[in-house]
Formats: structure tokens, C-alpha cells, sequence
């Protein structure tokens, strides 16, 4: 009036329990599994990113990502109207035009369309004292505004200066600011522009 | 074909587990009752606790005052208690005794295996304290401190310890499915809790990285530990209890690495604030394990093709039988969470506390109850103290079950639908669910009275036993002493 727990030595003989039919695994199981596997490397190269730990869902791979967010490195001149609104349209005004007593215009300006060495330097340490622009006397000063943008930003906001409210210059590179940067150091005295001519 | 015997079998009853050898019984007799005994109060003592939440759940001002009864610390110590008071040392306690008995080799260590069992609820009691006052760790099914999972990791150790050793030594040389599912579970506890536990509580990693392990501990302690425990049982149990001889095994094998390859990749949900390869991974990991969820189906069909009968006519196959089809509905289930994903937002919503239920009470403590109506029996030499309450207790926990599962499954739905709908506010999206969780409150009560008539029975049962030792030491010593009187 008991139930085994051992195995039998031999398998069962007719006059015990039935055996249960054989243990095999069914053909469509198999079948269901390598669907299941093909499915599943489809749904994971569409949504996984590869293993990239920098996607987060809703994105699905790095190059969607990409499209939102562009890439550092190169000039974006998107990116250097942001920084430019946010940074210097206090000032200059969001059309360049300039405010009359507080800043002078950036629209056809010949110190913005001007070398781009001179450029850099007025946004790293600033200017001070009088300045002719567009013909016009100016004798103001102006913070280094541009001291604590990276690199990558201040030459986009250069660039999108020079290219913008009709001037035709050309972009400024992360580069070519990396460089002045360098050049002035760590100068927190603001040019003048009689010394900024002397730069070509 | 049935023959004869079966047939006579048939007629006197259901069969009863065969005791085994003295020496397998004596062996697994206290650690097991001790095992036992604790989880069956830890479990009411859950249930209890589990109902407060519910009913605070839809009136807030239920029992409001007292801290330690505030929702969200019953609601933790609730949780915890059902899987680390119960589920935990009742699966350790029947991989133990299948160790034993499928290997016909006595328990090595059974006081270790006693001290190992008192440990571990020493550790949940420790824990329990811990979070009614507020220290638990806000992990779901991490819910100790530090030093109560500690302590449950210990006795943990000791008993796995002690089953691994059991193995080892085992007469029966070939194994049967049970014991390597049973033995990569003791494996795999051991190495998912100190883990998670390590790497949460001890030395934290930081940020998402938590959340991350969380979920991964949880994906493998319901979808992996729990599968290797509960199947391991059922795949020995199942057949012998229905009268057949344990067939050939190449589906269990099939559902073994399927459960050990792409189980424990779920876990993570579509929306969580993770890179998107873990959740991508967890829902191809989750849709792969459904696979097995179909195979343990096809097992359990070509075990009972033509005897379906037989679970209906046997209360312990009726536990077995009711656990095993929540483990395919609980799957079931799992996948379709998994596939909505962002779209459609199931996991957000009780839909998943239906999933828990299934797999945890559904699955996991029905198969337990009914390996324990099994196994008991045998280990102490008499029946059950009442087999009205072990019928009736069947009753309570199939209908508890349906009533706690299927309302929240529903609101769960219509919860995922009024979130799509941007005019509804998130509160108000939350009241609409007020009518299903009510209704699942009913069903925490059926299942709190079904486990207290589980811990009552068992309880009586083994009362019976030391009443009847105590007497059978009296009778003893009275002789000796009259025997000695008269040498005197
Ligand atoms: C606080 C107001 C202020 C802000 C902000 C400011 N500037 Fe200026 N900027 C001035 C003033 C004032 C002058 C004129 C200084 C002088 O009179 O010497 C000036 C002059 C200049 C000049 C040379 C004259 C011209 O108009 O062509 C350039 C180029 C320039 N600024 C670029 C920038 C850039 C690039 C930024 C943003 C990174 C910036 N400025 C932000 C106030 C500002």
C-alpha cells in the first residue's frame, strides 16, 4: 500500500505500473525553440543597442541616439546658436544688432568677420576701452564671457556668429581655439583693441 | 491498460509514500519537522500580515496609528515572510528529503541540518523585527537588514551543505531529474542571495546598479530557484503519486537549461531606467523561458495522459496538479508583461502583483503543500491529524488563489488601459483599481484561513507524536523504576 520512491534495477516490467510513456522531447518543441531564438536575436539587434550602455530606452541603437543628440567634435552651428542665446544675446541681442550702451553689434562687424585669432581672444579675457565698430565709437568692457565654454562650444558659437544676420565668414575650429587658448594662458587681464590689431 | 494491482490500489485508496528506510527516516525526521513547523507559522504569521496591507490598501485609515502596522512596513514583512519564512525552508526541506530518499542514503548530518533549519527562522524572526521597525532595506524580496539575511544565509549554507553531502554519498548511483534540479537550486540560492545581498546592503554599488541587481535577484529567486525547487518535486513526486514509473527524462533535461540558460536573464522590466540592452535581453530571456514553461506542460501531460483522474481522486495530487498549471498560467503571464513592454504598460500595474501571486502562492507553496501532505506522514508514522482540514484546506487555497489572482490580473488590464488615457490623472487611474483589490481582499482571506489550517494540522501532528513519545518515555521509566524497586 506504498509508493517507491526507489527506481526499479530494471525498467518496468508488465504486473507493476504502467510505465509513462517515453520521455522524448516533442519535434515542435525544438522548433518553437529555434523560432523562439531566431525571434529573439531579431528583437534583441532591434532593441538591445548592442550592448551599448550609453542607449537608454525609448532609443534603440546608438545611431538613433545620434540623431538627437549630435556628436561632440566638428562645428554645429545648431549647437552654437544655443550657446550663443543663452551666452551672449543678453548683450549683443538675439538679432547680433547690438544694444545701444551696453554692446556693440556682431552683425558685419570686421572684429568678428575679421582673422580669427583676434576673434578668439575677446570672449577668452574679455575687452576693455574704446573700440571703433561699424564705423562707430564705442568705450565699454566686456567680461570673459567665453573663458569658461569648452573648446568644442566656443567655436561653434564663433562659427555661428560669423555665418549668421547676413555675414558670410568662415567656421571657427575647436583647434584653432585650443590654440589661442593656450597662446594667452592664463591671462585674466581683458585686451584692449589697440592690442588686439597687433594680432593677425 | 491498468493492471490489477492498480487497479486494487485504486480501490483501497490512495497510495501513501512508502517510509523508506529506518535510518532515512530517523535521519530527516526532526531537522525536516523543524523546517516545517516554522515555515507553517511564519506563513500564517504572513498571511496575516499580507491581508493588513490589503484591506489598508483601499481604507488607509484601517489600523492607521502604530508605526510598525503602517502599510508600507506590513506590506514588506508580508512579502518577506511568505518567501523567506515559508517558501524558502519548506523547498530546502523537501530537496533534503528527496536527497535522502532518492539516493537511499541517509541525511549526512541531520543536527546540522536541525541547527541549519533553526538558523534560518532564527534569521526571518531577526528580520521580521527588522522591518516592522522600519529598518527594512526597501528591496523587494531583499527586504532584511544586513544582519537577518546574514543569519538566513548561514542556515541556508548548513542545509545546502548538508543536501550536497547527501548527494554525494547517495546509494542509488544514477540520478533522477529531482536531484539535479534540487541540487543547482541549493547552488543557485546560495549564489543569487549573498550576492544580491553583497552587493545592495554590505557594499553598495551605486546608483541604477542597484536597481539593476535587484531585479536580476528577483528574476532568478521567482523564475530560476523557484522552478529548480518546485519542478525538481513535482517531476518525482508526480508520476510515483499517480501510480507510474518515472518515464525516460529528456523533456526535464530540456526544461533544466532552459531554466538555467534564459531564466536568469528575467527579471527587468521594459521601463526600467536601465541601458537598453538589459530590459531587451530580459524580454528575450523571458519569451525563451517560456519554452520551458511549454515543456514542464508536456511533462506533466505524458505523466498523466489518461489518469487526469487520479489528481482529482488524491488530495495530495490535487495540490501538486492546481500548483503546477498556476507555474504555466504564472508563465504564461510573465511573457505577456514581457511583450508589452513600453506600449502597453501590464508591468506597471497590479497585473504583476497577480504574476507574484501565481508564481509564489500558485506554484511554489502549492506544490509545497502537497509534497508536505506527502511526505509527513511517512516521516512520523501516523496520519494527518485531521483530513477534513487537509481537504478543506485545498479548497480555501484553490479559491483564495482565483479570488486574489484574478482581480488583480483584470485591474491590472484596465489599469494598463487608463494609463494610455493622457486625460486621466495617475490618481484617478489608481481609484479605478479600488473595486478589483477589494475584491482580492476576500481572497487573502480564504488563503490566511487555509494556511492557518495547514499550520493547525501539522501542528496536531506533531503534538500527536511527542504526546505519544512522551508517554512511550513515562511507561519506560515507570518500569524501570518499579523494576528497580523490586531488585531493590
Ligand atoms: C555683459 C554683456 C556682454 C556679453 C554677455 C557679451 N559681450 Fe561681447 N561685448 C560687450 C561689450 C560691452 C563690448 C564692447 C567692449 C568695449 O567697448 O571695449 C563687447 C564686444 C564684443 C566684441 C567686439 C566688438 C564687436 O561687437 O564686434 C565681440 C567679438 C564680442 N563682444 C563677442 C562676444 C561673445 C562671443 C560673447 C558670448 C560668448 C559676448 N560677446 C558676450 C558685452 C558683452
Amino acid at each position: 500500500m506504498s509508493v517507491e520512491m526507489r527506481r526499479p534495477a530494471q525498467p518496468a516490467t508488465e504486473g507493476r505500473e504502467e510505465p509513462t510513456p517515453q520521455g522524448a522531447v516533442p519535434m515542435w518543441l525544438f522548433i518553437l525553440l529555434f523560432v523562439a531564438l531566431f525571434w529573439g536575436m531579431n528583437y534583441f539587434d532591434r532593441h538591445g543597442a548592442w550592448f551599448n550602455g550609453r542607449v537608454y530606452a525609448p532609443y534603440r541603437s546608438l545611431a538613433e541616439l545620434q540623431m538627437h543628440q549630435p556628436p561632440t567634435g566638428g562645428i554645429n552651428l545648431e549647437r552654437g546658436r544655443a550657446v550663443y542665446e543663452s551666452v551672449c544675446a543678453l548683450c549683443h541681442g538675439v538679432d547680433g544688432k547690438g544694444k545701444p550702451g551696453q554692446a556693440p553689434p556682431l552683425a558685419g562687424a570686421e572684429w568678428v568677420l575679421g582673422p580669427v585669432n583676434r576673434l578668439v581672444r575677446i570672449p577668452l579675457a574679455g575687452l576693455t576701452g574704446p573700440i571703433e565698430v561699424n564705423g562707430q565709437q564705442w568705450n565699454l568692457a566686456m567680461p570673459a564671457m567665453g573663458a569658461a565654454l569648452s573648446d568644442e562650444d566656443l567655436a561653434a558659437v564663433l562659427s555661428y556668429m560669423r555665418t549668421s544676420w547676413g555675414n558670410k565668414g568662415t567656421e571657427v575650429t575647436a583647434e584653432q581655439v585650443g590654440a589661442v587658448r593656450k597662446e594667452i594662458g592664463n591671462r585674466t587681464q581683458p585686451f584692449t583693441a589697440a592690442e588686439l590689431l597687433t594680432v593677425q | 491498460m491498468v493492471s490489477p494491482e492498480a487497479k486494487a490500489k485504486a480501490a483501497a485508496g490512495a497510495p501513501a509514500i512508502d517510509a523508506g528506510s529506518a535510518e532515512e527516516t530517523v535521519s530527516c525526521r526532526w531537522p525536516l519537522l523543524v523546517l516545517f513547523l516554522g515555515a507553517a507559522g511564519w506563513l500564517v504569521a504572513g498571511s496575516l500580515l499580507g491581508l493588513l496591507a490589503s484591506i489598508k490598501f483601499h481604507s488607509p485609515m484601517f489600523l492607521a496609528e502604530p508605526a510598525w502596522l503602517t502599510y508600507g512596513r506590513v506590506k514588506a514583512a508580508s512579502a518577506a515572510l511568505l518567501v523567506y519564512g515559508f517558501c524558502v525552508p519548506t523547498a530546502l526541506g523537501v530537496g533534503l528529503w528527496l536527497m535522502s530518499r532518492l539516493g537511499r542514503v541517509a541525511l549526512a548530518g541531520p543536527v546540522v541540518a536541525g541547527f541549519g533549519g533553526g538558523l534560518l527562522h532564527a534569521g526571518v524572526a531577526v528580520g521580521l523585527v527588522g522591518v516592522l521597525r522600519g529598518d527594512g532595506t526597501g528591496f523587494l524580496h531583499l527586504e532584511f537588514p544586513a544582519g537577518a539575511a546574514g543569519l538566513v544565509f548561514l542556515g541556508y549554507l548548513l542545509l545546502g551543505t548538508v543536501g550536497v553531502l547527501t548527494l554525494y554519498r547517495r546509494r542509488e548511483a544514477r540520478m533522477e531529474a529531482a536531484q539535479w534540479f534540487v541540487l543547482a537550486g541549493l547552488f543557485w540560492f546560495g549564489w543569487i542571495y549573498s550576492t544580491a545581498n553583497l552587493c545592495l546592503l554590505v557594499f553598495p554599488v551605486r546608483g541604477v546598479a542597484q536597481a539593476a541587481i535587484n531585479y536580476w535577484h528577483t528574476g532568478n529567486l521567482l523564475g530560476v530557484w523557484m522552478g529548480l525547487m518546485g519542478l525538481g518535486t513535482v517531476f518525482a513526486l508526480l508520476p510515483r503519486l499517480a501510480g507510474r514509473e518515472p518515464g525516460r527524462e529528456y523533456v526535464a533535461m530540456f526544461v533544466f537549461w532552459v531554466l538555467l540558460l534564459f531564466g536568469s536573464w528575467t527579471g527587468i522590466p521594459a521601463t526600467a531606467p536601465l541601458p537598453a540592452w538589459m530590459p531587451a535581453l530580459s524580454t528575450v530571456g523571458t519569451v525563451l523561458s517560456g519554452l520551458g514553461v511549454l515543456g514542464v506542460a508536456v511533462i506533466v501531460h505524458q505523466t498523466l495522459a489518461g489518469r487526469y483522474g487520479s489528481v482529482w481522486r488524491d488530495e495530495r495530487l490535487r495540490f501538486l496538479g492546481l500548483g503546477v498549471a498556476a507555474y504555466v498560467v504564472g508563465g504564461v503571464m510573465q511573457v505577456v508583461e514581457a511583450l508589452s513592454g513600453r506600449s502597453w504598460m501590464l508591468h506597471f500595474t497590479w497585473f504583476t502583483a497577480a504574476r507574484e501571486w501565481m508564481q509564489v502562492y500558485g506554484y511554489l507553496a502549492l506544490v509545497m503543500f502537497g509534497t508536505v501532505y506527502a511526505i509527513v506522514p511517512a516521516l512520523v508514522g501516523v496520519d494527518w491529524w485531521s483530513r477534513r482540514f487537509l481537504r478543506l484546506h485545498f479548497w480555501l487555497a484553490g479559491a483564495g488563489l482565483l479570488f486574489v489572482a484574478a482581480p488583480l490580473a483584470a485591474g491590472g488590464v484596465v489599469e494598463a488601459a487608463r494609463l494610455l488615457n493622457p486625460a486621466l490623472g495617475f490618481v484617478e487611474v489608481s481609484r479605478g483599481t479600488l473595486m478589483f483589490l477589494r475584491l482580492s481582499t476576500i481572497g487573502e482571506l480564504l488563503i490566511l484561513a487555509g494556511n492557518g489550517l495547514f499550520f493547525v494540522n501539522l501542528a496536531g501532528t506533531v503534538a500527536g507524536i511527542c504526546r505519544r513519545a512522551l508517554a512511550d518515555a513515562l511507561r519506560r521509566w515507570g518500569a524501570e523504576t518499579t523494576g528497580e524497586g523490586a531488585a531493590a
